[in-house]
């Protein structure tokens, strides 16, 4: 009795707006994961924008933890897998070749060479954002690139220049350290590959097939554990010392310099004012240098039901103002040039540092060893490196086996 | 006793192992009420400098705390209440009645609890998505009851055997059921043990990160996952998790501040003592 | 009465069990959900053959019988003097449970703090009192992490024993004690002959779940130290989350979570053997 109603009153509206597509009628909703660093920030306020310029989307934004990462990826993998996976969410490169080979990602192509977003974004953005089979998966959301904190009262006191090469790094590495003070704050615990990269491959090494046992990289491999070993400029927790350890030995003075990013930046100068700057990371003899790429980027999943609206959603997101405002949520850069143009939220020398650092930027191999490496592999054979249970070369021989066999 | 002997013989002990039980609780509580400048001072000081609640009303205030704490009392109570429900009976007919495989069978239930619970996740979730039980507080209290209840049949039959069974017996004979002999004169005798197990059961609910993880999304969040988000790639809320750290110590601690009363229960106290 | 208990195990925890048996057979990779080969005994053997394998065998050995020994023996302990009477116990009782309450993340995350080397606050105390004649990053060195987690492990965990064993305590009956006072019994003779024997069946169960929740716990150690430096605090649990999961290799990782639970089996087996043979 009840369903014929229903289906009378369905008929009724079919009959009297023949026009209308169904589709318009009814809200889709799309399920978005994301993570802040801040749990006091939310993006309600972006969604509420959403909503109100796209009637016909609902965005359910759901906060995972980090975790590390771990706890993010294996939440994804565990969904994904039990075909309950989110329209779209925030992923890293570290995962996009595991999520390409489980046809998990819709490509972006079509879509983004229509946006007419596309030109905010710049060159060198898109070309990192290129997936090793030439298509885009990612679509750009945030971004930070790692470069040299340093401490310019301590370096004065010493009357040394910033270090922009290798051999002043360590001339300066070795006058800033003593007493109960370390020139480097290096980081060999988890995600320490980061500030790994920028020596391995700062004399033209490339991180691609052969490029782990170069003899570039294996001499600047060797040059950066002995960073720790022969020339002891590091703490010596430095084997395991990970983020929050860098971060608050550098804030606590114990180091005078270390690699990070723009996340930190506003932390570090309301503790030391202007005595603290950042500057692209060294750079070999011949100009080299490689500059890690940190991502943040979004993608639509392919068994999304909703793959447009997801893609609106994104790519919303990634324009001007819209990238702005979330990445003040986030704390890192917007992706756009209009947005970074009046880009106030950090200090103007450590942006420029991060923007001037782009044109050196990398990242590592796409491939689906990717993420075991940052966190288990890079880890355990750094950390045996610098405890002298294994010679740097075979280091970097366990890296290039685990990535090319 | 005398004063003297039981200040040095027992109460003494009893502060240096309470000093280290909250030596480090304290330390995170007194982290809470500082500004975070002075965490990252050299050498810290011990004692704060300049108090400050910011951390603690921040976190009521602008975090989604005070309703995760919430969600993880409803599912530690309703993990305590169906585990005790289904640990009772099953610990009683394991210490009363002997039948064959009875040993095979308890040991059944500790083989399952053997295996790692992070290589379950997956399959757990495939299942709870098909009974569509994903994001709801019956996926933990199920979740976590089952998991924890090898250990508590397990303990519970070893407090169940040490009251003679001359007592229920007695009880049968003078006209009550299995089931009344069982609750009316094993339960209050046991209720040591039902304390500490009922400790356990809330604890480890309470605590429990992966299931919370993996089952729960926008409508229940538990605090050791609202934990986690304080937890960033980049940054670390040190305030705000020293703040939610330190409060939730708190729920248990109250809790077994009243159950333990319970435990001055069963044969001693009551009978002999009393 | 056994059957509610009997089935919600099963469908919750033996399904899964069997699931996981199943996939450690085939070449699972997590990110290649289509292709799952049967492959036989070939993850066992390629897992026995590894020498990670041993390695982190034998650093579960040590990292269960310290931190079960070192949890029980403080336990024991607090609930032996948590069972005399005194004006303030009902709240030393409650007290002594905070460590307990605690999520590991955070017991993990205080730890780390306290040990670190820069900013950590037990190296201070050393240095100040004279017992360290400097900072030592007791997590960093090889020598040293793993008793760094086991003392969070010991610290998280005697609790359970305090509580679980004090309740025991309540099950011996008064008239024991009064009666060996009468025969002039010792304290050290009534420990032994009334105490120990009437805990004996309670403190076997705590010590055997105990164990079991030792051995497959890895939170701890993944927050404190990720099971470096090196490999110097991986446990076999451990290596198997991180082989499944962020090695993607579900089928290994399967396997190996099957071996460290006949390894288990084989402890309870002899337990559940010795407990019929007394």
């Amino acid at each position: 009795m009840k369903r014929r109603t229903l289906l009378t009153g369905a008929t009724a509206t079919l009959a009297a707006a023949p026009l209308a597509r169904p589709h318009a009628q009814k809200p889709v909703t799309i399920r978005w994961w994301y993570h802040f660093d801040d749990p006091k920030a939310t993006p309600d306020e972006l969604v509420a924008a959403f909503e109100k310029e796209n009637p016909g989307i609902k965005v359910e934004a759901e906060n995972i933890p980090w975790g590390g990462g771990g706890d993010y990826d294996n939440r994804l993998y565990t969904s994904i897998i039990a075909n309950n996976g989110p329209d779209t969410a925030m992923v890293k490169f570290n995962n996009l070749a595991r999520l390409i080979e489980m046809d998990a990602l819709t490509p972006l192509d079509k879509w983004i060479d229509a946006w007419p977003g596309k030109s905010d974004i710049t060159t060198d953005l898109w070309r990192l954002h290129t997936a090793p089979d030439g298509k885009r998966y990612y679509m750009p959301l945030q971004y930070v690139v790692l470069y040299l904190y340093v401490r310019l009262d301590l370096l004065a006191k010493q009357n040394l220049k910033v270090p922009t090469n290798f051999d002043e790094f360590l001339v300066a590495a070795k006058a800033l350290t003593g007493g109960e003070q370390w020139g480097f704050g290096m980081r060999g615990g988890s995600g320490g590959h980061d500030s790994w990269m920028p020596f391995a491959f700062g004399t033209g090494a490339k991180p691609m097939k052969g490029g782990f046992v170069s003899p570039a990289a294996l001499a600047q491999n060797r040059f950066f554990i002995d960073l720790h070993r022969e020339h002891k400029v590091t703490p010596p927790s430095a084997p395991t010392d990970a983020f929050l350890q860098i971060v608050n030995n550098l804030k606590a003075g114990r180091v005078a310099m270390t690699v990070h990013h723009i996340s930190t930046a506003n932390t570090m100068v309301e503790t030391f004012g202007d005595s603290i700057t950042a500057v692209p990371v060294p750079r070999g003899p011949n100009g080299t240098g490689f500059a890690t790429f940190g991502d943040g980027s979004t993608c639509v999943f392919s068994a999304s039901k909703n793959p447009e609206a997801a893609w609106k959603w994104i790519s919303w997101l990634s324009t001007g103002p819209n990238n702005v405002l979330y990445n003040k949520a986030a704390g890192q850069l917007t992706v756009t040039t209009s947005g970074a143009a009046n880009w106030a939220l950090h200090p103007k020398r450590f942006v420029d540092a991060t923007v001037q650092s782009l044109p050196i930027a990398g990242v590592l191999p796409n491939l689906p060893q990717t993420a075991d490496f940052t966190r288990v592999v890079w880890p355990q054979n750094t950390q045996k490196a610098l405890l002298g249970q294994i010679q740097p070369d075979e280091m970097m021989q366990a890296f290039e086996k685990l990535f090319y066999g | 006793m005398r004063p003297i002997k039981r200040l040095l013989g027992t109460e003494l002990p009893v502060v240096l192992i309470l000093g280290f039980a909250l030596l480090p609780w304290i330390w995170m509580m007194l982290s809470s009420i500082r500004p975070d400048a002075e965490l990252t001072h050299s050498p810290i000081a011990l004692w704060p400098q300049q108090l400050t609640l910011i951390h603690h009303i921040e976190l009521l205030k602008r975090t989604s705390f005070a309703q995760n704490l919430r969600d993880s009392l409803i599912v530690a109570c309703g993990a305590v209440t169906l585990g005790l429900t289904l640990a009772l009976p099953a610990a009683y007919a394991f210490s009363r009645f002997r039948f064959r495989g009875r040993n095979w069978l308890r040991t059944q239930f500790l083989v399952i609890n053997m295996f790692p619970v992070v290589m379950l996740i997956l399959p757990l979730f495939v299942l709870m998505r098909d009974f569509g039980l994903l994001d709801t507080y019956f996926a933990l209290i199920a979740g976590h009851a089952t998991f924890t209840l090898p250990f508590a049949i397990w303990l519970l039959t070893s407090y169940v055997d040490g009251i003679p069974q001359e007592l229920d017996q007695a009880a049968m004979i003078d006209g009550a059921t299995r089931m009344q002999a069982m609750l009316l004169v094993v339960l209050p005798l046991a209720m040591p043990g039902v304390v500490a197990v009922g400790i356990y059961l809330f604890i480890t609910s309470w605590n429990e990160y992966l299931f919370a993880l993996m089952m729960t999304g926008r409508n229940v969040r538990t605090v050791t996952v609202a934990l986690q988000l304080f937890i960033g790639e980049n940054q670390i809320q040190w305030g705000l998790l020293m703040a939610g750290g330190t409060l939730v110590a708190l729920p248990a601690t109250i809790l077994f501040l009243f159950a333990q009363r319970r435990l001055v229960g069963g044969l001693t106290g009551g009978a002999v003592k009393g | 009465m056994l059957a509610p208990a009997l089935a919600a195990a099963a469908i919750l925890v033996l399904l899964p069990v069997l699931d996981t048996l199943w996939l450690s057979l085939h070449d699972v990779i997590l990110y290649r959900p289509r292709s799952r080969p049967f492959i036989g005994l070939a993850n066992y053997t390629r897992a026995l053959t590894d020498p990670v394998f041993w390695e982190s065998l034998g650093n579960s050995l040590v990292w269960v019988i310290c931190a079960v020994s070192l949890q029980f023996t403080l336990g024991f302990a607090t609930a032996l003097l948590l069972n005399r009477s005194f004006a303030w116990r009902g709240i030393a009782r409650a007290l002594v449970v905070v460590p307990w309450a605690l999520p590991s993340v955070i017991i993990g995350l205080i730890w780390t703090w306290m040990l670190d080397f820069n900013l950590g606050v037990l190296n201070n105390i050393g240095v100040m009192l004279g017992i360290l004649p400097h900072s030592v990053p007791w997590l960093a060195q090889s020598s040293t992490a793993m008793g760094g987690v086991i003392l969070a492990v010991v610290w998280q965990g005697f609790p359970f024993f305090a509580v679980t064993l004090l309740a025991g305590l309540q099950a011996i009956p008064g008239e024991l004690y009064e009666a060996a006072s009468i025969d002039g019994a010792g304290a050290w003779g009534k420990f032994r002959h009334i105490t120990l024997p009437g805990l004996a069946g309670v403190i076997a169960t705590a010590l055997l779940l105990r164990m079991i929740w030792v051995a497959n716990s890895l939170d701890l150690i993944l927050v404190m130290t990720g099971g470096g430096p090196g490999t110097a605090t991986q446990t076999l649990p451990l290596h198997a989350f991180l082989t499944a999961w962020s090695g993607g290799n579900y089928g290994q990782g399967s396997a190996l979570a099957v071996l460290l639970t006949l390894l288990l089996l084989g402890v309870v087996v002899t337990y559940v053997w010795r407990s019929r043979a007394e």
